[in-house]
């Protein structure tokens, strides 16, 4: 079985967020509940001030930390499915420990006051047991992988597209959008890249192109003292997050 | 024994009245939010996943802890001065933790699945499995020391043994629930080895004050209805010993701090200096809700009077509670992953909805007591620690 991985340049990427809402149209996620989010940063002074942006998906971690602390296994780490960790709907009691353990604040509990208003939930409310139902919706559900639109009161998160990925032929190295037969297996924050700066691909594979980027193009895994073990790495400069800083007060 | 006890009469009935009216509101107003609008009708959200109703858990939950932990001192350790306070500890305990989890369950996405769930996965690995674990042992090891001391079994073999059972499932769960926090190496703030020790004396601290307002709201606010060992514990060995677990308290809380500001790691240090003491409630719930009640425990001339006693207990429920909320969000408010994404630490204040469940504990607390006041004894002990304070009471009256 593949061992799914991402490497995302950030020497290409430009920052158009094409990924996040190429996420939230695949996987109807609603405002703020953003799966794959590019962050952006300012860093240092003038005149050595910088703006820098990162995309962030979920890390589908080797060793996470919200799989350990699940009181209910409902988040899992799924090995027959290419490592990724999904959250299982049907078992989520949503008391949110995932949130608090996930280092890369990558959970969203989307049972929560609206980002924006109006609140979506109100002018497509929810049936068959969703917490919304807009009128076009990705028909891919499956609750125990927590793919599809949620119930309430439970924790959603990226799944590397696996109702996309989990159909690919056995053993493709990478999924590159760039070979038709392949691209409908790509996920969607990948093909969507306009500066191709997403690769996807096997992580066990000695052949992929994931593999050699990451080798030939120092590829590094961020806040990697967390022991967590990220399945997404990150090349170019600016590989890092600025500590915070509060706002200046008056 | 009990005829001095005021809410076996009008008194009680009317506090019967008031809290169930106020539980049923609060309760009502509840419900009524969080089907209309699901837990958006809270203010917690995807940054700040726990919020208020957590933090009011936490509260009852070591209040519980610290009154189970009182109670061991007669019946584990053999201070029996503590005798006429051991059964109203059982029973507080108890109802505390039941209204703690009653907030809890409405805080929860999915309360009815984790019945099932939770033992069907024996996710062992997870702390918050073994919360369950050791609170539903604590609650039954509760419920059957207090079925021994109703029976006036105070010092049979198995009623020790019941008590040591109890003692240990305290632990076990208050240590538990600090590890919860205290093993979240993602969350500096909180991530601390010696947390449970922490939690120890907060929980007996809240649970003191628990003890010594009830006791004193079953007597009327007057130790002359009260029994003399029980006059005597209020006037010796209690408030001494509320005053030392006053003072490790803010030890604990200074050694935090210190280690905190002192820092480079911005996830502590700005909750320290940002947060924390830029808070004005904070600072008041430090200064008079823990060190102001710890100076008073000090005087000898003030620590033995009733008026000083129900005041040190009122303002350290609000200081303690206030703690919890801060140590709560505190954990949080650094936001995870973000840098300088975010423009400031994040803000959490609680919802109305929020508030209503923190009032329906509280409402249920306070109703669930008053019927056990009123249905069972809470005061009883055994005979021997009645003479004795009979017999010392007199030999003092003597002596004056």
């Amino acid at each position: 079985m593949a061992k799914w991985g991402m490497v995302i340049d950030l020497d290409k990427c430009t920052g158009c967020q094409a990924c996040t809402t190429a996420c939230a149209m695949e996987n109807n996620t609603l405002p703020g509940e953003s799966w794959q989010d590019v962050l952006f940063y300012h860093q240092g002074k003038y005149p050595s001030a910088q703006m820098k942006w990162l995309p962030r998906p979920c890390m589908q971690c080797e060793n996470p930390s919200c799989v350990h602390v699940c009181p209910t296994r409902a988040t899992y780490k799924d090995m027959d499915a290419g490592g990724i960790v999904f959250v299982d709907w049907n078992k989520c009691i949503g008391c949110k420990y995932c949130m608090i353990a996930c280092p890369y604040g990558v959970r969203f509990y989307a049972d929560e006051k609206p980002l924006l208003e109006p609140d979506l939930r109100d002018i497509f409310p929810g049936s068959n047991g969703q917490l919304w139902s807009p009128p076009y919706q990705n028909p891919e559900q499956d609750w125990k992988r927590g793919i599809g639109i949620q119930p309430a009161g439970v924790v959603s998160k990226c799944t590397f597209c696996y109702h996309k990925v989990s159909k690919a032929p056995a053993g493709t190295p990478d999924l590159d959008e760039d070979i038709p037969e392949l691209k409908e297996y790509v996920p969607a924050c990948v093909r969507t890249c306009a500066p191709k700066a997403r690769f996807f691909g096997d992580l066990d594979n000695p052949e992929s192109q994931v593999n050699r980027l990451i080798g030939d193009k120092h590829g590094v895994r961020l806040k990697d003292h967390t022991g967590n073990k990220p399945q997404v790495y990150y090349l170019g400069a600016g590989a890092g997050v600025p500590a915070f800083e509060p706002k200046p007060r008056s | 024994m009990n005829q001095e006890n005021i809410i076996k009469g009008p008194a009680g009935l009317g506090l019967l009245a008031l809290s169930a009216i106020v539980l049923l509101a609060s309760f009502g107003y509840a419900i009524t939010s969080l089907s209309s609008q699901g837990h958006a009708a809270f203010n917690a959200t995807s940054t700040v996943p726990w919020g208020q109703p957590i933090a009011t858990y936490l509260y009852f939950a070591l209040a519980s802890s610290g009154l189970g932990l009182i109670a061991s001192l007669p019946l584990v350790f053999g201070f029996r001065k503590f005798y006429p306070v051991v059964k109203r500890c059982i029973f507080l305990a108890f109802i505390i933790l039941i209204s703690g989890m009653a907030v809890l369950a409405l805080e929860l996405g999915n309360v009815f699945r984790m019945l099932w769930v939770i033992p069907l996965n024996l996710q062992i690995q997870s702390a918050m499995f073994w919360m369950g674990v050791f609170y539903l042992v604590d609650l039954v090891f509760l419920l059957w020391k207090f079925q021994k001391m109703d029976a006036g079994e105070w010092d049979s073999k198995t009623s020790k043994q019941v008590g040591i059972g109890s003692f240990l499932a305290v632990l076990l769960a208050s240590g538990n629930l600090a590890l919860i926090f205290g093993m979240m190496s993602m969350r500096p703030f909180w991530f601390d080895g010696l947390l449970p020790i922490y939690f120890y004396l907060t929980a007996v601290a809240s649970g003191l004050a628990a003890l010594v307002f009830f006791t004193y709201l079953a007597h009327g606010f007057s130790r002359d209805n009260m029994s003399a060992p029980l006059r005597n514990l209020l006037e010796g060995a209690l408030p001494k010993f509320f005053g030392a677990v006053l003072g490790g308290t803010l030890l604990f809380i200074a050694v935090r701090a210190i280690t905190g500001m002192y820092s480079n790691n911005p996830e502590i240090h700005l909750v320290w200096s940002e947060y924390l003491f830029a808070s004005p409630v904070y600072q008041a719930s430090l200064w008079l809700g823990i060190l102001l009640p710890f100076v008073l425990m000090l005087m000898s001339s003030l620590r033995t009077l009733a008026g000083t006693q129900v005041l040190v207990a009122i303002l350290v429920f609000g200081g303690l509670f206030a703690e919890r909320f801060f140590f709560v969000v505190g954990g949080q408010v650094i936001p995870l992953f973000k840098g300088t994404w975010e423009w400031d630490i994040l803000s959490y204040t609680p919802s109305a909805t929020e508030w209503s469940l923190t009032v329906m504990g509280s409402a249920m607390l306070f109703t669930l007591w008053v019927l056990g006041e009123r249905l069972l004894n809470l005061s009883a002990m055994p005979p021997e620690t009645v003479m004795r304070g009979n017999a010392d009471e007199a030999a003092a009256t003597a002596h004056s």
